[in-house]
């Protein structure tokens, strides 16, 4: 009798608390709104924007006009600005096949690639050729000089030849290889949900190291670094990202909404979802507000730099500065604050909490 | 009131049953053999002690040479031997003592892998080295290498009570704090986290689990050791052991601590429950008593001897954790008197600490990539922590004193170099605050025991 009445206290006071409940918070359920309308829309488009260019690579190459260059200029922006919401995903098959690297490493090696185009003979899967590939070689293929000057360089320059082979090689490169990924994502996906621990390997805890990563690529790679806080002040134009077409701060940006997308995971189940949620009702300010908040005073504070970052760096400097600043205090938000309140484990020891 | 007395001033070689002894000896030594084992199996050897190569030695221990990675795992299989040894009661002194010297010189390689029951075990070893836990049910005594004897003196028994005891009761004692009592944190976030079970998930998240916990947790660790001392007591209060313990090992990473504790308290039981214990052994290994005349217990060492070491031991047991208030600021921010201490999951801190080495001189600067020269958990427990903030500031100045280096294709050289860093901190879910303002040369400030004036003063 005594038990029995004890078993019905608390599952009375179980019930009782639990009406007053929000709405559950799950986090199998944030890696799968992750992954189907984050990361999967993203692989999808990547896939569609790199099979487009490397049609309109092909497209130039046969036909070199004016107006296919323009498209295929127009096409290569595009997909780089749908990189900048795949690469933190830095995990799975696109770590696997070392994605990151093969698509973005800046600054790219002009000599490497001229040495590659006038030989002819490249393994372009080679470690020497890592910064000859990717994005920032089609950057420097397209961008290097004026309109007609790219255009000669394609038709009238002895070159011409091997030139249009290495672009479309690398154009073929970036697509063959980013299919993999996308294959490879609809066999990982599964597992990607089911690990919803928050041990040192869960899903939940790749995704935020990755995050956290990128957003602190953004803060060195692509502003801090050309603005010179790794040579005592001293700027370095040549290490923007995207130095031959100029397009670097609108990059920036785009990374600033990648990154702000996957925090929210898009309309759905995010890391903000999780935020708030452990933070319970007492709060004031959510630390997800303030996340987001930041983002946006990163998104303006880059904006206002405006483009080409290369000339920026020396013309405006306290701008750039600015703007690195701001990105600093957004990773600072994520390895202080959020990473303490998701409580995710950075390794597999023990721990008593010392 | 002369009861309670008599009971305090008990005779310390009194003769008793050396049965809880026996059982204590093989108890650790099957823990710490599995525990090495599992150490081991789990690849921490190479990522806590072979794959680091910064390491941030103890305050007075920075002497200590570092072993080669054969030196590493040559001290891991030296424990093993020990806790064998020690299992069998086989050479017990020599294993007490190898066991007890392999683990604290591990231990003393790296603060960035202290934990409480690390140093808990290296104490117990400590004390085995010292108690004659192998004159009775051991291989030495069947062996006659040890005089056989069925009792030993009360001090070995009770010293292990004490430690006990000073465990938990300054575990609750620090768990007598507003965060822990009135905010229920840092258990409330945590406990939000960690589960990922379907059901019991969305009960752990409910803030009256949180507050039951903290406060159950807190008046466990203060009143556990009474009412394990207490005859009347002492089997419910063994059920609150094992409740308390297992929910803590099946809801935090706490690795094999809760076995451990839940074994050592058994210290307090009668002799009677450890003559049971070994007679099933008995029965299980087949093991027959010496019949050897028994021995009266008789120590060669002075009792004076005997009682101002223990007398100067239990001094410091009880003055450690209370170093702190040698000390102003809030001991969670400035954790000065911390370790050593017993507060166990009190805290949850996570710092963002951003490094400049620069020299004035030559205009160099750089900013560091910690990872660079920490491993991921030597990063966390860095950036959090003012002594290992400083240590690796002065390892900074060390690597890039007197040195050109290439970054990005320009040169740069320090001759004399500064160490600045700005560090963020944020403590038990307040928002993050300024930990170490950038203004301070880090390279300048010595490592010691005094006042850190250099850190930003603690915001509640």
């Amino acid at each position: 009798m005594k038990n029995y009445l004890i078993i019905c206290l608390i599952a009375a006071l179980l019930v009782g608390c639990k009406k007053d409940d929000k709405p559950e918070f799950d986090r199998k359920a944030m890696l799968t709104n992750m992954a189907s309308t984050v990361i999967q829309p993203a692989y999808t488009g990547m896939a569609a924007d790199l099979a487009a260019l490397h049609t309109s690579a092909t497209n130039f190459t046969a036909n070199p006009t004016v107006t296919a260059l323009n498209t295929l200029k127009s096409d290569f922006i595009e997909a780089y600005k749908t990189w900048q919401h795949c690469k933190m995903f830095d995990f799975g098959p696109m770590m696997d096949y070392g994605i990151k690297a093969s698509m973005n490493t800046y600054p790219t090696d002009t000599v490497q690639i001229q040495n590659n185009v006038s030989t002819g003979v490249y393994t372009l899967t080679a470690l020497e050729n890592v910064d000859a590939i990717g994005f920032p070689a089609i950057d420097f293929l397209l961008y290097y000089q004026g309109e007609t000057a790219v255009i000669n360089s394609f038709t009238t320059d002895p070159n011409a030849t091997n030139r249009k082979t290495y672009l479309t090689d690398v154009t073929a490169k970036m697509k063959s290889e980013f299919d993999l990924v996308v294959s490879g994502w609809s066999s990982y996906e599964s597992s990607f949900i089911a690990s919803d621990g928050n041990d040192a390997g869960s899903s939940t805890s790749l995704l935020f190291n990755e995050f956290v990563k990128d957003i602190e690529l953004l803060k060195n790679a692509k502003i801090g670094i050309p603005a010179g806080q790794q040579t005592g002040g001293m700027p370095l134009p040549d290490y923007v990202e995207a130095y031959y077409s100029g397009i670097s701060t609108s990059l920036a940006i785009e990374s600033i909404i990648g990154l702000k997308n996957v925090f929210n995971g898009a309309t759905g189940s995010g890391f903000d979802d999780y935020i708030k949620d452990v933070e319970g009702e007492d709060v004031t300010v959510s630390l997800a507000d303030n996340i987001n908040t930041q983002f946006d005073v990163c998104k303006s504070a880059v904006n206002t730099i405006g483009n080409p970052l290369s000339d920026k760096v020396t013309t405006a400097n306290t701008t750039v500065n600015n703007a690195y600043l701001e990105i600093k205090k957004l990773v600072t938000y994520c390895k202080t604050d959020m990473s303490s309140t998701l409580g995710l484990l950075i390794t597999f020891q023990d721990n008593d909490g010392d | 009131m002369t009861g309670i007395r008599n009971r305090i001033r008990f005779n310390w070689f009194e003769q008793v049953s050396a049965a809880p002894l026996a059982v204590y000896r093989i108890g650790f030594g099957l823990l710490m053999l599995f525990s090495t084992l599992r150490f081991i199996a789990n690849g921490w050897v190479e990522a806590q002690y072979i794959s680091p190569s910064f390491h941030f030695s103890y305050y007075g221990f920075e002497w200590l040479p570092y072993p080669s990675p054969e030196g590493i795992y040559a001290l891991f299989i030296l424990m093993l031997i020990g806790s064998i040894l020690i299992l069998l009661g086989l050479f017990y002194r020599i294993g007490a003592t190898l066991f007890f010297l392999a683990f604290t010189y591990v231990e003393l390689l790296d603060k960035a892998n202290y934990l409480n029951h690390y140093y808990f075990v290296s104490l117990i070893a400590l004390l085995l080295i010292f108690i004659p836990a192998n004159r009775y049910f051991s291989l030495d005594a069947k062996l006659g290498l040890t005089k056989y004897s069925k009792t030993c003196s009360k001090w070995n028994i009770r010293i292990l009570q004490f430690q006990i005891a000073i465990v938990y009761i300054f575990a609750g004692i620090a768990k007598l704090e507003s965060d822990w009592l009135l905010e229920a944190q840092p258990l409330k976030y945590w406990l939000h986290t960690a589960h990922h079970w379907e059901f019991f998930g969305p009960i752990l998240k409910q803030d009256w689990v949180a507050y039951t916990f903290a406060w159950f947790g807190c008046i466990y660790d203060l009143t556990i050791v009474l009412f394990l001392a207490l005859k009347k007591t002492r089997k419910i209060a063994y059920v609150f052991v094992i409740i308390f313990h297992v929910t803590t090992w099946l809801l935090f990473p706490i690795g094999v601590f809760p076995w451990v504790m839940m074994f050592a308290t058994l210290i307090f039981f009668e002799p009677s429950l450890h003559e049971k214990i070994l007679n099933f052994l008995r029965v299980l290994f087949g093991h027959h008593s010496p019949a050897i005349r028994r021995h009266p217990n008789v120590s060669r060492i002075p009792r004076t001897v005997i009682k101002g070491a223990l007398a100067l031991y239990i001094f410091i047991q009880i003055a450690m954790p209370f170093r702190y208030l040698l000390y102003d600021g809030n001991l969670f921010w400035t954790e000065q008197g911390f370790r050593f201490s017993w507060r166990v999951m009190l805290m949850e801190k996570a710092g963002y600490a951003t490094f400049y080495v620069s020299d004035p001189d030559t205009h160099a600067e750089v900013e560091i990539k910690n990872c660079d020269y920490l491993t991921p958990n030597q990063e966390k427990m860095m950036s959090t922590q003012p002594d290992m903030i400083l240590q690796f500031a002065h390892y900074l100045e060390e690597e890039y004193k007197d040195t050109t280096v290439e970054r990005f294709g320009t040169q740069m050289t320090f001759t004399a170099p500064e160490v600045h860093a700005e560090v963020f901190v944020t403590l038990n879910s307040r928002p993050h605050q300024l930990y170490v303002d950038r203004e301070h040369n880090l390279a300048s400030i010595d490592n010691d025991l005094s006042e850190r004036d250099w850190l930003e003063a603690f915001k509640e």
